[in-house]
């Protein structure tokens, strides 16, 4: 086939779509779906600017980060995804966002949505995570305004608010 | 198109089964690749490094995602288990510690997410860090065809840079590691600018150390010949013998002698003859 037609579960909302069988996952959340939250930045799995969370069953929160450029967005059938602007809840943002705001842990800003996904599936793996885990764990997102230190006191940061409550 | 990030027009076959994807791989034949996790094909894709007019996508087969060990049969790994799964899965690092470095080390987390070993494998590429692991250890790939499955082991999988043993009509489904037996060791490491990248050059090594000297030796090194490749000369020289310094010294200088690496963008030629011999004397020296 050449198209498929699809339901992926968008930040809770079911979306049915028709996509091209070529397309990745993140070209179809950005040219078709409209959601520029989501950005597309190597192509290639390298910078980590696309992560998303897609269902995983035996993940710890039942979801894992994925880079969304690596996926074909016709394989993704039936999956619910997560985005970085579905994160907030009752109009309150994610306690990650929170931190990232708090620590003032965004530069320019293209990294930061990537980063805050997969800080979110760091924490939901481990709430305690020290600093070399969450350093290891976000080799596969680049920051190149280099702001890694506010971005890394901003996941303790999180962690922290998570295991207090 | 080089280099776009929009993939080039491929028809997608999504077979929800295996022998579905044997009829799949019989009909297309070399018109069709493979897609497991899909990290480096939707990359070679882009790139204009591999062309595809069908792509079978495996993703959708049920029973494809396992890490089975038994005292008999040793550990299968199905086609379609991420690398993720590996690091997380404690038999693996338990028993076979140089398989379970080079997942660990592997690429990044959301990759692994998403790669999965037995295509890391499919690749071939000399670099790939679970093919080196998995040829010191001595494993197998398990195609499967209309004719029914063979099992290749690792020693033979590798032709060239990207060929494999693999024919078209065949479909990759699992890995099979030979079972652990008391004394056997294992060890990996690899050399890289950053934790991220790819290998300049890797090494795993697994020593039979259940007798009062080493009887049996494994070495494998990658991103230093157009496959990941076995020194056996080296090898020789452990087999029967206690390992000491000296041995030890001797070994990282058959090494040096026995690789063909070349210049490239990764790391020198120089570079990588000097670097696998410290890799392969250190990787023993971790088994001891």
């Amino acid at each position: 086939m050449k198209k498929r037609s699809i339901t992926l579960f968008i930040n809770g909302e079911e979306c049915n779509i028709t996509v091209q069988a070529h397309h990745t996952l993140v070209h179809v959340l950005r040219n078709q779906l409209n959601m520029t939250d989501v950005k597309h930045c190597c192509g290639r799995g390298e910078c980590g600017a696309c992560t998303v969370l897609v269902d995983d069953d035996k993940a710890p929160g039942g979801r894992k980060a994925v880079d969304a450029c690596m996926v074909l967005a016709a394989m993704m059938d039936g999956k619910r995804i997560t985005t970085v602007g579905g994160l907030e809840e009752d109009g309150k943002l994610h306690p990650v966002q929170q931190a990232f705001i708090d620590e003032g842990a965004v530069q320019c800003g293209f990294c930061t949505g990537g980063m805050i996904m997969k800080s979110v599936s760091i924490l939901e793996k481990n709430p305690k995570a020290k600093e070399d885990e969450i350093r290891s764990e976000l080799e596969g997102n680049i920051c190149r305004c280099t702001g890694y230190v506010k971005i890394v006191d901003a996941v303790k940061k999180a962690g922290s608010w998570s295991t207090k409550r | 198109m080089s280099n776009s990030r929009i993939l080039p027009e491929f028809e997608l076959l999504v077979p929800q089964s295996v022998s579905e994807a044997v009829d799949m791989a019989a009909q297309y034949g070399d018109k069709a690749a493979v897609l497991a996790g899909g990290t480096d094909l939707l990359i070679m894709l882009q790139k204009g490094s591999a062309t595809s007019e069908y792509v079978i996508a495996m993703g959708e087969i049920e029973g494809l995602d396992y890490i089975k060990y038994g005292k008999a049969d040793g550990l299968r790994i199905g086609a379609l288990t991420t690398i993720t799964r590996m690091v997380d899965n404690n038999t693996v690092k338990k028993n076979y510690p140089a398989l379970w470095q080079a997942c660990k080390q592997h690429s990044a987390p959301q990759i692994r997410n998403i790669a999965t070993t037995l295509g890391n494998v499919m690749r071939a590429s000399p670099s790939g860090d679970c093919s080196c692991a998995l040829l010191a250890l001595g494993a197998a790939v398990m195609l499967e065809s209309k004719n029914g499955r063979r099992e290749v082991p690792m020693d033979d999988f590798f032709i060239n840079y990207g060929k494999t043993a693999r024919k078209v009509d065949e479909i990759a489904v699992e890995i099979v590691i030979p079972p652990v037996q008391n004394g056997v060791v294992s060890s990996f490491m690899r050399m890289t600018r950053t934790n991220f990248d790819l290998s300049k050059v890797n090494v795993a090594v697994q020593l039979d150390l259940s007798g009062k000297t080493c009887n049996e030796a494994r070495i494998a090194v990658g991103a230093v010949a157009p496959t990941t490749i076995r020194i056996k000369k080296a090898e020789a020289l452990l087999k029967g013998v206690k390992i000491n310094d000296a041995l030890l010294e001797k070994i990282a200088s058959v090494v040096s002698k026995e690789i063909k690496p070349i210049d490239d963008v990764r790391s020198t030629a120089e570079y990588r003859r000097d670097v696998s011999a410290v890799l392969v004397r250190r990787a023993i020296k971790a088994c001891l």
